[in-house]
């Protein structure tokens, strides 16, 4: 008589978790990542408040700083008789207006002693260079001057009122 | 090494969401040491102005570079409608005003003016810390 040897049942396969397929999606990611990215400097602001958009009837307790940019980039403080040539071109890598940047620093901190808000007004020649405006922007950002008025953003009509 | 597959993943994934604005690399905007780092894209209407070497197919263009205004017109009503728009989900509006260095600053005046016609009288002037 035959022996009924007793079939054993194979040993059930434990789930086992392959984890190729995450490495693989890990890798395209990685490639994909490497492809698109571009190493660039991410861009900064310069934040100001342009009151001349948004006129006021009030009149400011202090006086104004005059500081006008012409097309070749000089930088002069005041109009009229009292106009003087700050600065005619930046210094160093920092782009300092070193003059500019001595009167800012003066009229900055006066303005504070007497409880008042530094206002700034700025005129610009057309043909003036948008990064020399910007080491102006750059300097009043340094003093935490963040009111500007572009003195000629007033149309005729706003002139004549 | 898949750790340091895992490592390089993470690094690129937070690199590409810290870019805030889009940046069309057609304006180099000039550099400026005490500006600050950008808050966030919310309320922020992108307007780039280009230098005379891509100003050909428009000198003021909306933010993907594409899209090129027809006329200042046209400028202050895109800026009027984004203004609605950053205003309904209350944010308050600002110009991101992405011009050249080397463009003239009647330019970027009409670009302020535009803003300033559609109410929105706070400008971000972009700059770089450097270009190098």
């Amino acid at each position: 008589m035959a022996r009924h040897r007793r079939v054993q049942a194979p040993e059930e396969d434990k789930p086992l978790l392959s984890i190729s397929p995450l490495i693989d999606i890990c890798f395209l990611l990685l490639i994909y990542f490497l492809v698109t990215t571009t190493i660039k400097q991410k861009e900064r602001d310069n934040n100001m408040m342009l009151p001349s958009a948004a006129p006021t009837d009030t009149q400011p307790d202090i006086q104004p700083l005059f500081i006008k940019v012409n097309e070749q980039g000089h930088i002069y403080a005041n109009v009229g008789a009292a106009q003087e040539l700050l600065d005619r071109d930046v210094v160093g890598k920092e782009r300092m207006l070193p003059m500019l940047d001595q009167r800012l620093d003066t009229y900055a901190a006066s303005a504070r002693l007497g409880n008042d808000q530094p206002l700034v007004q700025i005129y610009v020649e057309g043909k003036a260079m948008h990064q020399r405006v910007v080491d102006v922007l750059n300097l009043l950002a340094k003093y935490e001057i963040n009111t500007v008025t572009f003195t000629d953003l007033l149309t005729e009509d706003q002139l004549n009122d | 090494m898949i750790d340091m597959v895992f490592l390089l993943l993470i690094f690129f994934i937070v690199n590409a969401t810290l870019i805030i604005v889009e940046m069309d690399k057609r304006v180099t905007v000039p550099i400026a040491k005490h500006s600050d780092r950008q808050d966030g894209k919310m309320g922020r209407i992108v307007i780039n102005v280009y230098g005379d070497k891509h100003a050909g197919e428009g000198r003021f263009r909306m933010a993907d570079g594409k899209k090129a205004f027809a006329d200042d017109e046209d400028m202050i009503d895109f800026i009027k409608k984004q203004k609605e728009l950053w205003e309904d989900k209350g944010q308050k509006p600002r110009l991101h005003l992405r011009a050249d260095e080397g463009v003239h600053f009647t330019y970027v005046r009409r670009a302020i003016r535009a803003a300033a016609t559609a109410g929105v009288n706070e400008v971000i002037f972009v700059s770089l810390w450097t270009h190098s």
